[in-house]
């Protein structure tokens, strides 16, 4: 123990910093919250042995899709891609003014800029289903207010992902515009629009694939597509109906998924 | 050589075909390349053009609806927050605990048992046979909305702050431990073959090749997933777990707009700050030093103007200093 020392000593090792009890007291305090939290929601794992004849009927039933049921979900098939397709072509349009305003690169007037990145932090941190369940009580159920609510949803992640971009562009060409005496919009439009574009159209392809996703479950409070199935089937217990439709979800979303990585690859090239 | 890179990203803005700046027409003899014609692209863009405008045919939506919706929209903005219900406010923040505390202990359970999981999927420790069928899992995982794992879970457990927890630590499985054995794949090789050289098992390779190396990725992660498992926890509520999302649908279901105003002030505050702190540690994470969102840039300004008043040239080139 000593030799190693006095030889670790000898070297020209640097000494290793003795962080040993910060990481003891950080691991104590994240146990502590834990246990606090496991308290606070009663965690009971028995109720999952007492409940598992239940569980074990619900996974048979799971496992066991009834695709004689697919005709009867192709409504709200469609829905849930029409909500998204158009949830998205509002927002992108929405967006792009937006992040102009929300950079710093694009806007020089700081309160305006100000003012517009507190909204937008604020739409943002909004779940989606929130959203959707407000709209159907102000506008009622049906595929509008789930489009209002995946437009919001949206447009919290366009802006500030398409504002990052902005902010991280090369200004060069803007300050050479600005330099020839366009204005800041003249600026920004022959300069530093083009130069986003494509991280803009990127971006678009990932909201439309969240929105897939987000349209699936915004139906669960009542704001159309296949959500609104799931709800029906879920209060008569029909798991078999329920993991038809799940199927449906997975394929829609990693189809999704697939089609927008190859796109989003194609655009980085 | 900014004016270069920016004239080719120019081009390539063109090329892409969006709302470009309509330059002049390349004459010959300048040396510019021709545009090219593009008419692949030309038609994926009529394309999706057509998807846009037979989606917006087809569904199943009454537009005029929308004629109303401001007024409408105004109306119900009155009603929640003129003023909002302060008076639930203790039993408001008693439910964001509950909310908070379900995503967090999700996102622990989660990372329990995703951890193993994806050093065994990750390339190195284990056979493809394991890691392939472990992959697939993950990504099954992450392709099932939470809020379908919970209704799936409902008969199980029944409703409880419990079941939505449960929800979040499986679908949080199939994110970290993507992101897991991502990170692991992504270390820089140089440990590794250090430690294959000095004779060690593959556990070992793993422990003191590749975790020193992802260990910081990986705790960002764990970070970051507990901002989307707080996001997940309010909407889980939403379909009836408990905590504050039960609360607010409740509410809106009792049209109680005022106290229905109150909680969305509270989920919006709690997000942006539980955002903020976790941001603030991620930063300290992968960086190895605070960054304090106000104390940090309060700081770079007066340095900055203590500079600029030591020797205004400076300012100039302050940018590129940095």
């Amino acid at each position: 123990m000593t030799d190693a020392a006095v030889l670790a000593d000898r070297s020209a090792r640097p000494t290793k910093p003795k962080t040993g009890w910060r990481t003891l007291g950080i691991v104590l305090v994240l146990a502590a919250i834990t246990v606090w939290a496991a308290i606070a929601i009663g965690v009971d794992f028995g109720a999952l042995v007492r409940n598992a004849q239940n569980a074990s009927n619900t996974l048979i039933q799971l496992v066991q899709p009834d695709y004689s049921f697919f005709p009867q979900t192709l409504p709200a098939l469609m829905q849930t891609v029409q909500m998204a397709v158009i949830g998205t072509a509002v927002s992108i349009v929405i967006a792009l003014p937006v992040s102009f305003w929300a950079s710093r690169a694009t806007n020089p007037n700081s309160v305006f800029l100000g003012i517009v990145r507190l909204i937008m932090n604020v739409v943002r941190s909004v779940p989606d289903l929130l959203y959707a369940s407000l709209f159907v009580t102000v506008v009622g159920t049906g595929a509008l207010s789930g489009v209002m609510a995946l437009v919001l949803f949206n447009l919290g992640i366009m802006v500030k992902l398409i504002s990052e971009a902005l902010d991280g562009l090369d200004r060069g060409g803007q300050e050479a515009a600005l330099a020839a005496g366009a204005t800041w919009t003249k600026a920004n439009r022959a300069a530093m629009l083009p130069e986003v574009a494509p991280s803009y159209i990127s971006q678009a392809i990932y909201v439309l694939e969240l929105n897939i996703r987000a349209s699936t479950v915004i139906g669960l409070v009542g704001a159309g597509g296949l959500g609104m199935l799931i709800d029906k089937v879920r209060t008569f217990y029909q798991y078999h109906y329920l993991s038809m439709i799940i199927l449906e979800i997975l394929v829609l979303v990693v189809l999704l998924e697939l089609l927008s990585s190859y796109a989003r690859k194609r655009l980085a090239r | 050589m900014t004016a270069v890179t920016t004239r080719a990203s120019l081009r390539r803005g063109q090329a892409q075909g969006t709302a470009a700046a309509q330059g002049p027409s390349p004459s010959p003899g300048t040396g510019r390349p021709r545009k090219p014609l593009g008419i692949l692209r030309k038609a994926i863009w009529v394309l999706i053009t057509l998807i846009v405008l037979a989606a917006f045919w087809s569904v199943d939506i009454s537009w005029d609806a929308l004629a109303t919706f401001p007024q409408k929209l105004v109306h119900y903005l009155g009603l929640m927050f003129l003023p909002p219900a302060w008076a639930k406010f203790p039993d408001a923040l008693g439910a964001t605990m509950l909310s908070v505390a379900m995503a967090w202990f999700g996102t622990v359970l989660g990372i329990v048992i995703s951890f193993p999981l994806s050093l065994l999927a990750a390339r190195g420790l284990m056979p493809a046979v394991v890691r392939w069928p472990l992959r697939g899992v993950f990504a099954i995982l992450r392709a099932v909305p939470e809020v379908v794992i919970a209704v799936l879970m409902l008969s199980v457990t029944g409703l409880t702050a419990f079941t939505g927890a449960l929800a979040i630590a499986l679908g949080s499985i199939g994110t970290l431990g993507k992101w897991g054995y991502e990170s692991f794949e992504s270390v820089d090789r140089g440990a590794i073959e250090a430690a294959t050289a000095a004779g060690a098992s593959k556990v070992q390779i793993m422990r003191w090749g590749v975790w020193p190396n992802a260990k910081p990725d990986v705790l960002a992660f764990w970070l970051y997933r507990f901002e989307i498992s707080v996001r997940a926890s309010a909407i889980l509520g939403l379909i009836g777990a408990g905590g504050i999302g039960k609360m607010l649908i409740d509410n809106i279901q009792f049209r109680v707009w005022d106290v229905v105003g109150m909680l969305m002030i509270v989920v919006v505050v709690v997000t942006m700050l539980i955002d903020q702190i976790s941001g603030t540690v991620r930063a300290r994470i992968i960086t190895g030093r605070w960054e304090l969102p106000v104390v940090s840039a309060l700081r770079r300004r007066s340095a900055r103007r203590a500079r600029a008043l030591a020797s205004p040239t400076v300012r100039e080139d302050e940018g590129s200093l940095r």
